[in-house]
């Protein structure tokens, strides 16, 4: 499993827009992704989840990854974040 | 027809939602937001509300409140899960002008009321209005349908229909 922590950069924290496009990457993928933000945790697949999470700019969340790709789903994620979504 | 003959009869279930706004049915592809009319979301309909009440289409558990109170996720116990975003980036009102009167765990029926929210509030700040109500998780949706057009009133008529896999 790959922990990492990650800020949230994007202009009105993880809504619909980011939140689609984390859920998209998430679902190529074989492994489990969680995003913690303190004590609470979301599945990464979930659209619902993540939008929720209450994650505005500035926060900083826990991303855990476990699977056979793990490391290129982690990488993958990170930066989106730190390309504040742009794609 | 004929494929049914052939394939492992399973039934499959039919899911009504009401409206849950009273206001105009609105194609989801013209909502002011890709994110939502590209369906990047999901798939469902939209409604343009002349009452600021959002009342539950269909018995659900609520699964989720954004802590703005702008949208919420609710869950079927067939499986389905809806979200319903009242207006459009209506997030950065950081809850102003939204009142909610449920909890996440909450049982709800169909016709209850979720959140109240002042049209007048969301206008103001330039906000467009028009809620989308969105299937979050389409892979377990057959078929989907809009059943209803024009004006309609919420509770009290359907607006899709959901054929599950």
């Amino acid at each position: 499993m790959i922990q990492f922590e990650v800020t949230v950069t994007v202009e009105g924290g993880l809504h619909a827009r980011p939140a689609a496009l984390l859920v998209n990457r998430s679902a190529q993928t074989q492994s489990k992704i969680t995003l913690n933000k303190g004590e609470k945790q979301v599945d990464g697949r979930s659209i619902l989840g993540i939008m929720t999470l209450g994650a505005t700019q500035g926060d900083k969340l826990l991303v855990s990854v476990d699977g056979a790709d793990e490391e290129t789903v982690a990488a993958s994620i990170q930066q989106l974040f730190e390309q504040s979504f742009q794609s | 027809m004929l494929r049914n003959l052939f394939s492992r009869k399973k039934q499959q279930q039919e899911i009504t939602f009401l409206a849950p706004l009273t206001g105009s049915v609105v194609p989801l592809s013209e909502v002011p937001d890709p994110v939502f009319a590209g369906k990047v979301v999901g798939d469902g309909a939209a409604i343009l509300p002349t009452e600021g009440v959002l009342y539950a289409p269909v018995d659900a558990k609520v699964t989720h409140l954004f802590p703005t109170h702008h949208a919420i996720g609710l869950s079927t116990d067939s499986g389905l899960e809806l979200l319903m975003h009242i207006g459009i980036d209506t997030v950065k009102l950081q809850g102003k002008g939204f009142t909610p009167f449920v909890s996440v765990g909450d049982q709800v029926k169909a016709g209850d009321k979720l959140i109240q929210f002042d049209i007048a509030v969301l206008q103001e700040s330039g906000c467009p209005i028009v809620t989308p109500i969105v299937i979050t998780n389409g892979d377990v949706v057959a078929e989907k349908n809009v059943v209803a057009q024009g004006n309609v009133a919420a509770g009290q008529q359907p607006l899709m229909t959901v054929v599950l896999k």
